[in-house]
């Protein structure tokens, strides 16, 4: 879902004069300033003012000589938004600490002829570094920065080629003359120039690659004053508690407003038909389309305040037709039903390669492996405000897809796009479940039944929990021919059976992409994929499938090298032997680091993974990484992953600090996946509810030391994605060493239901 | 029912006196961001597993999901508007210095616990931390989370 490549196409316009449109909606607070003293910032209800003079849309250059980088794509956590405004600052020349961001309005791109899209990736955060988006922001700043020399150069009536830009100053080094930029910022907003610059070489960048700023957005984290989805304020809003039916494709039968309607601050007990949706009446704009946003039957209750709203929620009588769900007595019989489905034979072929059956070895390998259901389970829970009336639509939402937010609130109302206005605020954690804005719908269908007044719709975390977008649950078998000379596969057959039915959550990388089965390593391979119809809605978390797919794999290869008595690292190096070196130099270097070979006492042992996101069949491309995990069982099988070393190959890094926090990061969301999560099933419905009953890595679980590697990176001309990546090897790598301690192979997840105890 | 009164208690949040009137059962969590606008104290669960939502009360951190209205008379609150105020800014600078959140949901929880710990103790070892910030961050922020309470105590890394 991540290889999509736009074109940039520069618009002319976005370079032209736009002192007259005011600022964007959305001012999220952000600020170098130290946390303590920073000043409070608009938030995001205040009216549009424009606090400075607007160069384009994207970028607006005050008296105070302050720099606001509006950016379309939201951040996520892993500093998006700080990155696009280095990106800006590198070719503006303007010193750092000017610099603020903003989420952009990005109804302004329906109104203004695409300004935040064009040559741009409009989409969540995944891709701060995309070549395109890079490209596209610095000549944003290199043409701001121009028009700053212009303006300069008119008033002091030299060549503008005479002037240098740096650090908020221009200078006029013949005559001893300088500005700063928000003394010219007037007029060079409004200055235009006859050709766009170039931008500069790579060799004389300052800021990308060599500085490590902390992301923007922390001092009003460390205050309190940040602005998430739930912490809108309107005037004259009240609050919704909403529950959505019990089972996924049920329906609501009935419900008794009257038991609830007396209770304070009360205002209206509603119902949620999907099929009041009225559509968008022009054809959408967004990435992935409409489909998987759609609504869910529901009721809600609307109070002035939430807790009133939920007390009210709790005590509505209602009755549900909970559907054909309920027959699945258990997820087990989905995962039955998987396995099954799976087994026909009837999968679509995947990937080809010579001919399966004709290997000979007497050497055979095969395992089934699962992966469940899982909840993304952000910290901040989904919801949004609406304030809807006959001819107007206006939301606030955390989204991690703004184009997504503002056309599923368009295609809710029916309204024109033109009536629809959508800001976008911080975000309390996504991990892909913001990317569908089934939530905002949902928070826009409540406001459409209480038209003129600002609704608040909050899910409770029990929502969150049972109204889920899931990982997508995975069942493989795979089968290996080890040739009797080398013990490297002759050939490699593997079924995989997704469980449900978006197409758009049933991906193939990490099983079909690997480059064991696409360098000729491994003649003979055939690949099969078939998905198993669940009522229950399948939606992205962090690196949809991969995930899943990289742990089935990983394991499996790992079983192979046990099978054919070779060194798991070597067994990998020599499957690698026809691929791009930075593979094995990642490997090697994992390997390296954490001391591999090394004698280990009983109980201990380490295993390794390499894996690739977002498509490993391309030579430089994405990024690739290997991760070595050192554990302990002890005998009566309680786990403790001591030690874990990462390398990594994204060509280049721009800001290494945060690329070494999203393999933190990741790599603990993977670990907690691979230990813990599992959310199950009884009669149709989700079971848990809340952090109780879906346990969650926390500081006194024993937390590895991580430690991470750059000397693998290959330098190739990229600054490729390192948000989903972490996920994938680190569950293979502390299974793999579970089996080196302990002899027992773990062919699914999460470890913490199974028996790890060794005699 | 007995959650269904409705109460009226007085306390102090950050130093300003405030009043409210609520139902009894209302938790502190939704008497700061529904009745007073103040946002900074985040609602994570609910149930007192994922501490977003940790404020101090009387000089304690306690998670607010788990005080009703009706147990806040006289109480002296603080969140995090008013940590800086008392003893938080060398943690709150650290937390930007040292990149500490992602998403930045649970941080204020974080660093609501994080104060408290260094009130009680000053030099606190791994065990302290482990035992003081059972917290839930989905990110994974734990690491930089006690790196920069270590460096905020003056510690060993």
């Amino acid at each position: 879902m991540s290889n999509i490549a736009l074109a940039p196409q520069l618009d002319r316009r976005q370079f032209l004069v736009t002192t007259g449109v005011v600022a964007g909606g959305m001012a999220l607070a952000l600020s170098p300033a130290d946390a303590a003293t920073s000043p409070a910032l608009p938030p995001p209800w205040a009216p549009d003012v424009a606090q400075g003079y607007e160069f384009t849309p994207w970028i607006e250059i005050a008296a105070d000589d302050s720099v606001t980088v509006r950016v379309p794509n939201p951040e996520s956590g892993n500093g998006t938004m700080t990155q696009i405004a280095m990106n800006v600052a590198e070719e503006l020349g303007c010193a750092w600490e000017d610099i603020r961001v903003e989420i952009a309005s990005i109804h302004r791109n329906y109104a203004e002829n695409h300004v935040y899209t064009k040559g741009s990736l409009p989409f969540f955060g995944g891709h701060g570094t995309d070549k395109v988006r890079m490209a596209h922001t610095m000549r944003l700043g290199a043409s701001a920065r121009e028009r700053l020399k212009a303006a300069a150069a008119a008033r002091w009536q030299v060549p503008a080629s005479e002037i240098t830009a740096a650090d908020s100053v221009l200078t006029h080094a013949a005559s001893k003359r300088s500005l700063r930029y928000g003394e010219v910022a007037a007029e060079a907003a409004s200055m235009s120039i006859l050709a766009e610059p170039e931008l500069k070489p790579q060799a004389e960048w300052t800021l990308i690659g060599k500085a490590t700023p902390a992301k923007l957005s922390i001092p009003a984290i460390a205050n309190g004053t940040a602005v998430y989805g739930i912490d809108v304020k309107l005037p004259g809003m009240v609050h919704a508690a909403l529950k959505q039916v019990p089972v996924m494709g049920g329906r609501l039968k009935s419900f008794k407003a009257d038991a609830v309607k007396h209770m304070p601050g009360v205002r209206a007990v509603i119902a949620i038909d999907p099929s009041n949706s009225r559509h968008s009446p022009v054809k959408d704009e967004t990435s992935f389309g409409l489909g998987n946003s759609e609504a869910q039957h529901a009721v809600a209750v609307i109070a002035d305040h939430f807790w009133q709203a939920n007390m009210a929620l709790e005590r509505l009588p209602v009755e549900w037709d909970l559907g054909s769900g309920t027959h699945y007595r258990d997820h087990n019989d989905i995962y039955l039903g998987m396995a099954s489905i799976r087994d026909v034979g009837e999968g679509k072929v995947v990937l080809k390669k010579g001919d399966v059956a004709a290997a000979t070895g007497k050497r055979v390998v095969e395992g089934e492996y699962l992966s469940p259901y899982g909840e993304n389970a952000v910290m901040e829970p989904l919801g949004g405000t609406a304030l809807v009336t006959a001819d107007a639509c206006e939301v606030w939402c955390a989204t991690q897809d703004t184009m997504q937010a503002f056309w599923v609130s368009v295609d809710e109302t029916g309204l024109a796009p033109a009536q629809v206005k959508v800001h976008g605020t911080a975000m309390g954690g996504n991990f892909g479940r913001r990317t569908q804005a089934e939530d905002i719908r949902m928070a826009v269908a409540v406001a459409r039944q209480y038209p003129g007044v600002p609704v608040k719709t909050i899910w409770t975390r029990e929502e969150m929990f049972r109204q889920g977008r899931y990982r997508t649950p995975i069942s493989t078998r795979f089968r290996a021919v080890l040739d009797d000379a080398t013990g490297l596969p002759q050939a490699v057959s593997g079924d995989l059976c997704f469980g449900g039915d978006r197409p758009l959550f049933q991906l193939t990388q990490g099983y079909a992409d690997p480059p064991y089965f696409n360098s000729g390593a491994i003649p003979n391979v055939n690949l099969t994929t078939i998905n198993f119809p669940v009522h229950i809605l399948n939606g992205a978390y962090r690196g949809p499938c991969f995930n899943s797919n990289a742990f089935i794999t990983e394991t499996f290869i790992d079983e192979c090298a046990h099978a054919a008595g070779i060194d798991p690292v070597a067994y990998r190096l020599a499957l690698l032997a026809k691929w791009e070196n930075p593979w094995s130099d990642v490997l090697k270097l994992a390997a390296e680091k954490a001391g591999w070979g090394q004698k280990l006492p009983k109980g201990e042992g380490m295993g390794i993974a390499i894996t690739n996101w977002p498509m490993a069949t391309i030579p430089h491309f994405g990024s690739t990484m290997a991760t070595v995990a050192r554990v302990a069982v002890s005998k009566d099988g309680v786990l403790a992953v001591k030690r874990i070393d990462i390398a990594f190959d994204c060509g280049k890094v721009a800001n290494a600090d945060a690329v070494r926090a999203q393999i933190e990061g990741g790599t603990l969301f993977g670990l907690n996946m691979t230990l813990n999560e599992e959310v199950t099933i009884r009669n149709g419905a989700i079971v848990e509810g809340n952090y109780d009953e879906y346990p969650m890595l926390r500081m006194a679980d024993s937390l590895p030391e991580i430690h991470i590697h750059f000397e693998a990176l290959s330098g190739n001309d990229r600054f490729d994605l390192m948000g989903e990546l972490p996920v994938g090897p680190i569950g293979p790598a502390v299974g793999n060493a579970i089996y080196s301690a302990t002899g027992k192979r773990l062919r699914a997840t999460p470890f913490r239901k199974q028996d790890l105890s060794w005699t | 029912m007995e959650e269904d009164t409705v109460t009226s208690a007085s306390f102090t949040v950050n130093g300003q006196p405030q009043q409210v009137e609520a139902y009894s059962s209302t938790p502190l969590l939704w008497v700061l961001r529904d009745h007073l606008g103040m946002t900074g104290t985040k609602y994570g669960c609910g149930i007192a597993q994922c501490g977003a939502c940790t404020v101090h009360v009387n000089g304690e951190a306690i998670r607010s999901c788990q005080v009703p209205l009706s147990g806040l008379a006289g109480a002296d609150v603080t969140t995090i508007e008013g940590l800086a105020a008392h003893g938080g800014e060398t943690l709150q600078r650290l937390w930007t210095e040292m990149n500490v959140p992602q998403c930045g949901y649970c941080q204020a929880g974080m660093l609501m616990e994080a104060a408290d710990l260094l009130k009680k103790t000053p030099k606190p070892t791994d065990a302290d931390i482990d035992a003081a910030m059972t917290n839930i961050c989905r990110c994974g922020t734990y690491p930089r989370i006690r790196a920069a309470i270590k460096r905020a105590a003056g510690v060993a890394a």
